[in-house]
């Protein structure tokens, strides 16, 4: 019995996490713009991330395995949050049109540049 | 000129005298200038002695620094002239001798070798089953591919860090961009700092907040993989690539400034010649004793302790230590052309 709701838990957790991660590439892909595409990727580097490794981490043989990660989720939510904060940063710091919204094509960034 | 004639003014024996002849608050510079607002009398015949005295050793030093001048300027020519072209002789001469050397080596080492494919050829039977048959036993380490690069082919490792260090000499010596003579910084450089200001993130708070957690945790990270590579998968090279990418994030976060205060040039440069020539050493000792039949006086441990496997853990520290660094100035000197 224990197994089996162990087995439903992992399963719909990893499902979950990976339907986001899937969501966040797809929005990768078909975003134009840094900031539009920061905002896919950083929702699957935290929520997907989270959800896969709570999975393993119901599944997983023994105490230890489980809390380390759970330390590995703790350490990615530290570090992806901020390289996002980065990115945008860096983006502001070089695009000068990034304020003006909505975003047409011709505010976007050339790509040599 | 004129910062080296302050110099010369302030320096202590003009100072003594000053104080002499001027009474014993002049020293200080705020008393000084209220005298001189109140204008005391100066004896005529001692401020013109004064004046000569300085003339009189200003020419003496301007001569010597001309002196000096002349004689540097010779040696450089000379080195620029003749002296280069006898070293670059030299040198071409010892680097075309060891490359024939090498070749003859490697060419004789082949020729004894056994043929390519050959059933009876040891890689084949006997060397693979002995390291798992034997390995724990025989080099004390849990961990059989610690065991097996750090003791039974340890020369082949110590190869691998002498190509790291190597590269990152070659790095060093294309990238980084030198400051005069004079510590003035080329323009070459400005501009590389320029670049790095506007692009790199400087003095961001929430980078420099959330590193501050980070880091300690990332260099905790790396020491155990470390320490713990005869025991589990691990060693020095992934401990110290891990110990390279927390001393890259605190770069990143507080800028070279902060860095330049642990990591300089000099560092750099002992901490990979006491790692490479600890590891030469040791392993020639172990190495040494062994194909003599010698007992070697390193205790093996119990296979499983933090304190086994020999000399495995101490060649790991080294390994981390050479790898850490490399990658360390790797990105410095690709980022802004030196430290």
């Amino acid at each position: 019995m224990l197994d089996w709701l162990r087995f439903i838990l992992t399963t719909g957790l990893l499902a979950s996490g990976l339907t986001i991660l899937i969501t966040s590439v797809i929005g990768v892909y078909k975003f134009d713009y840094v900031l539009n595409r920061m905002h896919a990727a950083a929702m699957g580097d935290t929520l997907g991330v989270l959800f896969c490794l709570l999975g393993l981490t119901v599944s997983a043989p023994d105490i230890w395995t489980a809390l380390k990660l759970l330390l590995i989720i703790v350490f990615l939510w530290f570090a992806s949050p901020v390289s996002s904060h980065l990115v945008a940063r860096l983006e502001v710091t070089i695009n000068p049109n990034w304020h003006q919204l909505p975003l047409k094509p011709e505010h976007l960034m050339e790509e040599d540049t | 000129m004129s910062k080296r004639r302050s110099d010369w003014q302030t320096r202590p024996q003009a100072r003594i005298r000053k104080w002499f002849q001027q009474g014993f608050t002049a020293l200080d510079d705020e008393i000084i200038n209220q005298i001189s607002q109140q204008t005391i009398q100066q004896p005529e015949v001692s401020q013109m002695m004064e004046a000569q005295r300085e003339a009189m050793d200003t020419r003496r030093y301007e001569r010597s620094l001309a002196l000096e001048r002349l004689e540097r300027h010779e040696l450089q020519a000379w080195v620029r002239t003749r002296g280069r072209k006898a070293i670059g002789r030299v040198y071409v001469a010892l680097a075309l001798a060891m490359a024939v050397l090498m070749i003859f080596f490697l060419l004789e080492t082949v020729a004894h070798m056994p043929r390519f494919g050959d059933p009876n050829a040891p890689v084949t039977n006997e060397v693979t089953e002995r390291y798992i048959t034997r390995g724990v036993e025989e080099t004390g380490a849990v961990n059989i591919v610690a065991g097996m690069i750090l003791d039974y082919r340890a020369f082949d490792t110590l190869g691998e860090s002498t190509v790291l260090f190597i590269a990152a000499s070659a790095v060093l010596i294309l990238l980084r961009i030198d400051r005069r003579k004079d510590g003035t910084p080329v323009q070459e450089l400005i501009a590389a700092e320029s670049d790095d200001r506007h692009y790199e993130p400087r003095a961001d708070r929430i980078l420099q907040g959330s590193v501050m957690v980070l880091t300690p945790i990332i260099l905790l990270f790396g020491i155990y993989i470390i320490l713990n590579g005869h025991l589990s998968p691990g060693g020095g090279f992934s401990g110290g690539a891990i110990i390279s990418a927390g001393l890259i994030l605190y770069l990143d976060a507080f800028g070279f400034d902060k860095a330049g205060r642990f990591f300089t040039y000099k560092t750099f440069a002992w901490v990979s010649f006491f790692s490479l020539s600890f590891y030469a050493l040791a392993k020639a000792y172990s190495f040494y004793m062994g194909a003599n039949g010698l007992p070697s006086g390193i205790p093996l441990g119990t296979p499983g302790a933090i304190l086994s496997g020999g000399l495995i853990m101490p060649l790991n520290i080294a390994v981390g230590m050479v790898v850490s660094c490399t990658m360390y100035i790797f990105y410095a000197l690709f980022r802004k052309g030196g430290l």
